[in-house]
């Protein structure tokens, strides 16, 4: 009768079973885990095992430990027995309590496992021959790549190789990986076409924030269950990043913080159940749960699609016009010369507030009121006097918005003029994505415009003919980059164009012959020789030339932070990698050692030195190495602002192991007084990131409109709904483990669009239909929901599912000053189909999915 | 109607099926589970629509819920196949489970549960799916009879393992 087979009773781990501490393979939340692995014969009772848990009484409520069906695997190690896995939410973390979600609940079914739903994970390096790819040795795929990438850099030059990698932590990369592709990249390559997992440039997300001097991660989870409002914008907080949802936000709005309020307020401060503002063009589900615990204390705007900073700039008005702000801490605190900028581009003071609040009420569609009472939330005092606690977060509604520089800064601004950075309850920053681990030398492009840049984009210099190698690593842009059809159509002819030349009369067995007759097509065609480092065979790999096996999460030693507490912790090696399959640190090490050698054999000193430093034997190794890049930390805590947002120098992974789950929070000093190693709880108490340690004030652009790429759709009937994209609680990134999962890949079976009811109506459309969503940039088909998660007009849809991409449809605009696309927002049109694809949606439940009323 | 046999999702899938591979040995239908006791758990004639029943199955210390929904189920029982049973405690952390309009939800941190479609978490944390009972319908009789549960029952280590 299931749908797929379920299990009634799990293993028991024996008391001597092996024991490790990770962190989840996912979200920013960063979980804490505890892994137990026992030879597959071996069991434990219910009364001695190693969870210390008396598994012969029914297990109680909320009691923090959780063992299920999805937690439990059998793995195969390298030596040929089988040993039972079982991935355990950590009930000793602060992080997570215990608690843990859809996603890092399925983390044991994830593990490769010969005969199991992961079998077809990487295993060998491939090379693409006449009819598909052969395995090949590593010594084989280093010398092609070695050997091509430092041809193509000599005779072309370090900018045609192009990279894209991720430079996050989690899902088995973090701080060693980074610095490994750092090594080779960043110090050895030096190309200036870099660009990062999500995105066509090498840029930060956040350079309006991190250019003010305020970098994004500067607050606690404890700061969420502490303020008196949270405030998310564009950032779907249950959805996204769910247990910092259900520990920190949700208890808040309980009231279920209201004593530890009462400890660390002032002595007479009002603590109250907390309020939160959710800025969404969408009633997501983050939205929906908030009201149904307390529908009076939070506050729903919906601005339209591109016009945050009006918004936040009119909101910042109100608090400058009803002086919630404290002049004593803008005087020592901040730069009062760019203050001036501020006050007239931003707050706009040569204006009325009426006439401010008027246009911003044209722009954005929110209206006074709302603005009015999201201020009040935001920065009016308590009774009392005393100061607000205002953590405010925000992700990719505002990250991947229209003009992401004018947007970030304008929220920055906000907090810092209201005095909400620095102190308990407070904060402003990125809800976050991935959990971080970025350690590297300095990038090309510093900073935006105001900074040095803006950076390269690398997508328009690959589909522009650009570039003779493309390394991808850990991420599938043809589902995930912006204008992704178009750029898909190019990658694919390039690469086809250099297949058609290598494979005239036969593709040549021998590594020299081969990568004598690619270096040929790099001369005679506009051949893109594709490199892709994966742990599966994903959409772009298909078109790849090379393909080099990695290993994934619990598979090699990582160290990540996660992004609500800075949380530094060690993610544990409990099982090995599948075939060849080696650490990203590893196989970038193979090819930079190699690169080293052919320029030594030359006598190209200076270009052998570049590639030197990448001889490291163990991950602790590249962890100790990369440590050197954040130079002194030997700091008072008042000069934590000095400190790079995730330094950790001094900690190694012998200590991360003995701090298991508590980790430490970077940036980790080295405590002039002691010698100790202290971490930083909360950011920016005493002077923030900029030379002179106050914060610089930018004045935002004014609103002219949407930019060419945009505006050809407004007033078009052919394209009359607005777009946005964001992702399912469901499934992780481009479902490259959740496609093999039954408890998701049933559940979600296709990518899927939601639109309103009286859109529906118009068109037709039931839940459970098929539709094609398209404009001129491309198209996607998509399983219809109906529900009112969206507003009339609007039109939402899953960013990308391992079966289609939204992104076909997203325009190639990036904002000027920072390269980063407006993922978020364009126009299209929606065209039913008749007729539905019943066995796959026989399993979709088409329940809506933000009405959790009873 | 209600199985999906490997064979059939691979069908319906067979357009991208390189990079879809649907799980092969979590998939397929299991055997009826074994060990379990027959438990009369009410009779047909009782069931409302939407109104659901609470026993307690496979032991008092399991609650469960029977409920008639509107359209066919997986593993209905009954003329509509439409009578199913699932545990009544939440997979995520334990919290009881609430039957309205077509799923049961949990409001400890809001994880809801189809219960048309096996139980399966269509929202919210719980990674496991909601176990489900195995139900038989005495035609002579009208009677229901719990007399197994698919998926494991928060809680424990095994539905039939309480000491
Ligand atoms: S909330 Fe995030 S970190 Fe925690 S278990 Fe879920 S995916 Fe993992
Ligand atoms: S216990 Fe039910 S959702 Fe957490």
């Amino acid at each position: 009768m299931s749908l797929f087979k379920r299990k009634d009773t799990l293993p028991i781990p024996p008391l001597d079973a092996e024991k490790y501490t990770t962190v989840c393979q996912y979200c920013s939340a960063g979980c804490g885990y505890n892994v137990f692995v026992w030879p597959e014969k071996r069991s434990g009772t219910a009364k001695s095992n190693a969870f210390k848990v008396d598994l012969s009484q029914q297990g109680q409520l909320m009691s923090g430990f959780s063992y299920t069906e999805t937690m439990h695997n059998v793995i195969t190690r390298k030596n040929g027995h089988k040993y039972n896995l079982a991935i355990i939410p950590a009930k000793e973390s602060r992080i997570n309590k215990g608690d843990y979600s859809i996603r890092g609940g399925t983390n044991a079914l994830t593990a490769y496992t010969p005969t199991g739903v992961t079998r077809n994970r990487l295993k060998d390096p491939m090379l693409r021959k006449e009819n598909g790819f052969v395995a090949i040795t590593w010594d084989h795929a280093v010398e092609i790549l070695a050997t091509l990438t430092k041809s193509s850099i000599d005779k072309y030059g370090a900018d045609s190789i192009a990279m894209k990698f991720y430079d996050h932590g989690s899902s088995g990369l973090g701080f060693e990986d980074n610095w490994g592709a750092g090594k080779l990249f960043l110090s050895g390559i030096k190309t200036q076409y870099l660009s990062i997992h999500n995105r066509p440039a090498y840029n930060s997300e956040v350079w309006g924030s991190r250019e003010r001097g305020m970098h994004e991660l500067n607050y606690d989870v404890d700061d969420a269950r502490l303020a008196d409002t949270v405030v998310l914008w564009g950032a779907n907080a249950y959805e996204g990043a769910t247990v910092f949802y259900t520990e920190h936000i949700m208890p808040n709005l309980q009231g279920g913080s209201i004593e530890e309020k009462q400890k660390e307020f002032a002595s007479g401060e009002p603590a109250e159940a907390g309020r939160i503002v959710i800025i969404d063009p969408r009633k997501n589900a983050t939205t929906s749960v908030s009201q149904d615990i307390s529908a009076e204390r939070v506050l729903h705007i919906r601005p339209n699609l591109g016009t945050d900073w009006i918004l936040a700039n009119a909101i910042a008005r109100i608090a400058w016009e009803n002086k919630w702000y404290d002049n004593d801490y803008l005087q020592k605190r901040t730069d009062m010369k760019t203050f001036e900028d501020y006050k007239s581009k931003s707050l706009q003071l040569s204006k009325s507030l009426n006439t401010v609040l008027a246009d911003a009420e044209k722009i954005t569609g929110v209206s006074r009121q709302e603005m009015e009472q999201a201020a009040e939330w935001i920065a009016k005092p308590k009774a009392g006097g005393f100061k607000r606690r205002t953590l405010t977060l925000y992700e990719k509604g505002i990250i991947w918005n229209m003009k992401n520089y004018d947007q970030v800064a304008a929220i920055a601004q906000l907090n810092v003029l209201t005095s909400n950075v620095g102190r308990v309850g407070t904060g402003c920053g990125r809800l976050g994505g991935h959990q971080e681990g970025y350690v590297r030398p300095p990038a090309p492009t510093p900073g935006s415009i105001y900074a040095g840049g803006p950076p390269k984009n690398v997508d328009k210099y690959i589909t522009g003919g650009g570039g003779k190698i493309y390394w991808v690593g850990a991420t599938d842009p043809y589902l995930s980059t912006p204008n992704s059809q178009f750029f898909k159509k190019m990658v694919k002819k390039r690469a086809a164009n250099l297949l058609d030349y290598i494979d005239n009369g036969g593709i040549p067995l021998d590594p020299k012959a081969y990568t004598a007759k690619v270096l040929e097509a790099f001369e005679k065609t506009d051949g893109l020789f594709v490199v892709v480092q994966d742990i599966y065979m994903t959409h772009t790999a298909q078109d790849a030339m090379l393909i080099l096996p990695a290993a994934g999460w619990g598979e090699a030693v990582d160290t990540s932070v996660n992004c609500h507490s800075r949380l530094l912790r060690i993610y544990d090696k409990f099982m090995d990698a599948p075939g060849e399959a080696l650490p990203d640190w590893k196989i970038l090490a193979l090819v930079g050692n190699k690169l080293k050698a052919l320029y030594e054999a030359e006598g190209n000193k200076a270009m052998a030195d570049r590639f030197s430093g990448m001889d490291w034997k163990t991950d602790a190794e590249v962890f100790a190495a990369g440590s050197a890049e954040f130079g002194d930390n030997k700091v008072a805590e008042t000069d934590e602002a000095t400190l790079s947002a995730e330094c950790y120098k001094g900690v190694t992974h012998e200590i991360l192991r003995k701090l298991g789950n508590e980790g430490i929070q970077t940036p980790v000093r080295q405590d002039p007084a002691t010698g100790k190693l202290v971490g930083t709880k909360r950011r920016y108490k005493y002077s923030f990131a900029s030379k002179d340690g106050l914060f610089k004030w930018y004045g935002t652009d004014a609103w002219t409109g949407y930019p060419a790429e945009i505006a050809k759709y407004i007033d078009n009937p052919t394209y009359p709904f607005w777009f946005t994209t964001g992702r399912s609680q469901h499934v992780w990134q481009t479902m490259y483990h959740d496609k093999l999962i039954p408890e998701k890949y049933l559940s979600l079976p296709l990518p899927y669009m939601e639109i309103h009811p009286v859109d529906a109506g118009k068109l037709g459309l039931k839940s459970g239909d098929m539709a094609e969503v398209f404009n001129e940039e491309g198209s996607c088909i998509a399983l219809v929901y109906v529900n009112d998660a969206t507003k009339p007009g609007l039109v939402f849809g899953i960013m990308y599912h391992a079966k289609g991409t939204m992104n076909n449809l997203i325009s190639s605009y990036t904002d000027p000053k920072t390269t980063m696309p407006w993922y978020k927002g364009t126009k299209v049109g929606v065209r039913k189909y008749t007729g539905k694809l019943d066995d796959a949606i026989k399993t979709a439940s088409l329940l809506s999915n933000n009405d959790f009323t009873t | 109607m209600s199985d999906i046999s490997r064979r059939k999702f691979l069908q319906t899938t067979s357009a991208s099926a390189v990079l879809f591979l649907s799980g092969l040995s979590r998939d397929g239908n299991t055997a009826p589970p074994k060990g379990y006791p027959s438990k009369k758990i009410g009779n047909i004639k009782n069931l409302k629509v939407n109104e659901p029943l609470a026993f307690n199955y496979p032991d008092d210390k399991s609650p469960c819920l029977l409920v008639k929904v509107e359209n066919e189920a997986v593993g209905g029982v009954g003329p509509g196949k439409s009578i199913v049973s699932f545990s009544a405690l939440c997979t995520h952390m334990g919290c009881p489970l609430t039957y309205s309009k077509g799923r049961l939800v949990c409001k400890c941190h809001y994880s809801m549960f189809d219960v048309a479609l096996n139980g399966q978490t269509y929202q919210g944390l719980a990674s496991q799916w909601v176990a489900q009972i195995v139900l038989r319908l005495d035609a002579a009789t009208g009677n229901i009879y719990a007399e197994g549960v698919e998926g494991l029952i928060y809680g424990r280590i095994g539905n039939l393992k309480l000491s």
